[in-house]
């Protein structure tokens, strides 16, 4: 599946979240809690939609798992804190997050607060292409 | 609000609770709901079922997560009404986590009436730390659990 179709498709289980109209435009650069006025449980909404709607799973701290990748844990983050190198992994992570917006001391709790629309197409893309790896 | 849950069973290992619960017909929250035909509202459903998930997502957390968390209804995803609860009833109810985390805990919930499903959903628990105004609450809500489980 392409990146296109994804986003496509994301864009209206985003719509759907916020009971937005489909004339609403929805882009990849925008960002769920500071431009589409997501609330976690909004963000907790669409995860659902999207797991039901691409037949995959996306548990909790997937994007940390994500950002971290194969680094150790105590150099990613400490006391659930991302360290210095943890916060550049996040940002390269999440490229098309205005870097302004990451602030010097990021709870690990929060991720999910900088993602874009974008950045959840490629989550998708990811957990999609995994999927086909491992069947 | 509390008072018509009988028992609860929490199982956290097989991440499941089982509740009974009895709705009279006489209630006053019925009277106009509707006159001469008792009918126990979905609304209501959903929050008995609520008063069973949250109870095993606070247990969960507490298992599973070390930490003693205050567990309130977030958001229900899925409900369906499959068949009209005539009062009085004797409800059999079920709630089964399907989604753990460490704010939130999802949980698939029947409802049953002479086994019968009528109701089922997936109720999102919101998990939050308990304040010192909430002591009172809590105490209740901990001889309320007591209660149940004793019954």
């Amino acid at each position: 599946m392409s990146s296109r179709d994804t986003l496509s498709e994301v864009t209206v289980l985003v719509r759907q979240t916020l009971a937005l109209p489909e004339s609403e435009p929805i882009s990849a650069q925008q960002l769920f809690f500071y431009d589409l006025g997501f609330t976690s449980m909004d963000l907790l909404d669409l995860l659902f939609r999207v797991e039901q709607h691409f037949q995959i799973e996306i548990p909790e701290g997937t994007i940390y798992r994500l950002a971290r990748g194969e680094l150790p844990e105590a150099e990613f983050a400490q006391d659930a804190v991302l360290t210095e190198t943890g916060r550049a992994r996040l940002m390269a992570l999440l490229y098309d997050t205005p870097p302004q917006l990451f602030p010097p001391r990021i709870h690990a709790t929060t991720l999910p607060r900088f993602c874009t629309v974008g950045a959840i197409v490629r989550l998708v893309d990811h957990k999609l292409a995994a999927q086909q790896c491992s069947s | 609000m509390f008072e018509l849950i009988q028992t609860i069973k929490i199982d956290v290992e097989k991440r499941r609770a089982l509740a009974t619960a009895f709705v009279p017909a006489n209630h006053p929250l019925f009277a106009d709901h509707f006159p001469g035909t008792p009918l126990l509202p979905g609304s209501l459903m959903i929050e008995l079922a609520a008063q069973v998930a949250g109870p095993l997502a606070e247990e969960f957390a507490l298992a599973q997560l070390g930490v003693e968390r205050w567990s309130i209804l977030g958001m229900v995803r899925d409900a369906r009404f499959l068949h009209p609860v005539f009062l009085p009833a004797h409800l059999d109810l079920s709630a089964e986590v399907s989604r753990p985390g460490s704010s939130t805990v999802s949980a698939n919930v029947t409802v049953a009436v002479e086994g019968e499903r009528v109701m089922q959903a997936e109720l999102v628990m919101m998990l939050l730390e308990a304040s010192a105004d909430w002591a009172r609450a809590i105490e209740a809500r901990n001889e309320r659990l007591a209660r149940w489980k004793a019954s």
